[in-house]
């Protein structure tokens, strides 16, 4: 199970898991983002490298556009993750 | 030691077939959730690349796991292909800013991260391609 949703505040929520599987669905969401927003990961349980090159090429969009990503709620697991990734110096990370 | 193996059509919505066959190993094996996520991750990236990458092939991929004492060998077996040399992979700059980042080579980083040895070998004759990895669990 995968969910992506954005909330009144816009906050955009990840839920379950983010896998290869996954990537065409959500590609065509983060698209649509032109804005910086704050992408809570409390309720997501794992990432895999094909969710984080899609949330990295949005990311690298939205800099060259003067907005950015935040993050927050990660689980240790995924933490760890993206700091093997080295996005710890891509993302503003709470 | 335990092995389990199981073949898999060479597409990447099987995934969710290999993480029921994943879950049940670690559930079997009671493995704590540091190493299941590793797992997945590991077998996620080796899947993934050999249905993006692997020219040629035939319709599945076979996927094996074992335990013995505390190593878990991880092995990905695809007939009818090219070879690979992850040599060829390029490294990520992991500590380059957003500017010098370029997308992919993440999976591969990933794995080399995670595991303790990471072996591909080629079989000429059948064209098989084999990739094993092993990762030490921690006490």
């Amino acid at each position: 199970m995968f969910e992506i949703t954005t909330t009144d505040d816009g906050v955009i929520h990840l839920e379950g898991r983010f896998d290869a599987a996954q990537v065409d669905r959500a590609r065509s969401f983060f698209e649509g983002i032109t804005t910086s927003h704050t992408i809570d990961f409390s309720k997501l349980a794992y990432i895999a490298s094909a969710g984080l090159g899609l949330l990295f090429a949005t990311q690298k969009r939205l800099v060259d556009a003067g907005e950015a990503f935040k993050l927050t709620g990660l689980n240790p697991h995924i933490r760890e993750i993206f700091k093997i990734a080295g996005f710890d110096n891509i993302f503003e990370i709470e | 030691v335990t092995a389990v193996s199981r073949s898999f059509d060479r597409e990447i919505p099987a995934l969710d077939g290999i993480f029921d066959f994943v879950g049940a190993f670690i559930a079997r094996h009671e493995l704590d959730e540091r190493t299941a996520f590793s797992l997945n991750l590991i077998v996620e990236e080796l899947f993934t690349n050999f249905v993006r990458h692997n020219e040629g092939g035939g319709e599945q991929i076979v996927l094996a796991i074992e335990k013995n004492n505390n190593t878990i060998r991880i092995e990905l077996v695809d007939d009818g292909v090219e070879p690979f040399d992850p040599d060829t992979v390029a490294e990520v700059p992991v500590r380059a800013g957003i500017d010098e980042r370029r997308p992919g080579g993440l999976g591969i980083h990933l794995i080399r991260t995670m595991v303790d040895s990471l072996h591909y070998d080629y079989e000429t004759e059948n064209r098989r391609l084999r990739v094993s990895v092993t990762k030490t669990l921690e006490p």
